[in-house]
């Protein structure tokens, strides 16, 4: 199974895993696509996104993965409801930045981005949070 | 001189809630009102701006400006509202969103007589 794929189901089975604020279950995709009635329910979605290389020596590359990390909710748009997500954003995030992955040790997050936090559009034209956290993963090999 | 086209568009509005409407429910939070409501384009939109697509249906409800009364005052549509609408056994709800780049809603005619609603599709039950 290819590196990425790897990393990003150890993504899913860490956010599976973990005890965050909100209840969640979290599902990897290649081309993710929901339908507006269903995100009325929390949906957590790994997807993997870029792969880089560099040389380190003769024999060896630096491998940087990035995955990205999907938090998205169909909201009533109550300040409250969107703190709360934006909480669960940030839980995500400080989760893979402080822990190694527990079931691909081999890969350490080096970097979180978060940008946009969340998506204007998406609240202003469905009500809906959706964030989206780009983790890199890097590895030796 | 009194104005035709006002006029014949007052005539067109009557024949329109007389003959192409149905009557749905108008719903801000607690606050509710069954309207003739003239169902205006449906549509099938996505939007992949996140990285992940959205799929919606949208629909636009053509009502009275005058209908709009909820809590006895005349209102106009916010995003939020709600309008529900009952067919062959099921409620489908939409809610009032923008579309696209234009706002929630806006007069569909020069005489204000009558609001184009822009709608999402947000939950279909049995009932």
């Amino acid at each position: 199974m290819a590196t990425i794929i790897q990393i990003a189901d150890a993504v899913v089975a860490q956010l599976n895993a973990a005890a965050f604020s909100q209840a969640l279950t979290a599902t990897r995709h290649y081309a993710p696509s929901f339908k507006l009635p269903d995100m009325k329910a929390l949906h957590v979605t790994v997807v993997p996104r870029s792969i880089s290389s560099m040389s380190l020596d003769r024999n060896r590359d630096t491998f940087n993965y990035e995955v990205d990390v999907a938090v998205q909710k169909k909201t009533d748009g109550e300040q409250a409801t969107l703190d709360a997500l934006m909480t669960l954003v940030e839980e995500i995030a400080d989760h893979f930045r402080v822990g190694p992955l527990a079931s691909f040790p081999g890969a350490r997050c080096m970097d979180v981005k978060n940008s946009p936090v969340f998506s204007p559009e998406h609240l202003d034209e469905f009500r809906q949070f959706t964030s989206v956290l780009t983790l890199t993963f890097r590895l030796v090999r | 001189m009194s104005d035709l086209l006002d006029k014949g568009s007052a005539w067109l509005e009557g024949q329109r809630k007389k003959h192409a409407t149905r009557e749905v429910t108008y719903r801000r939070g607690m606050d509710a009102v069954v309207v003739k409501a003239t169902i205006g384009r449906t549509l099938f939109e996505q939007d992949d701006g996140a990285g992940v697509i959205v799929r919606m249906q949208v629909r636009d409800y053509l009502i009275d400006t005058a209908d709009l009364v909820l809590a006895s005052e005349p209102t106009l549509p916010a995003k939020g509202d709600r309008i529900e609408e009952i067919d062959a056994g099921q409620k489908h709800t939409y809610e009032v969103l923008p579309l696209g780049g234009e706002q929630h809603w806006r007069y569909s005619d020069p005489y204000r007589r009558t609001l184009r609603i822009h709608t999402k599709l947000i939950e279909t039950e049995e009932v």
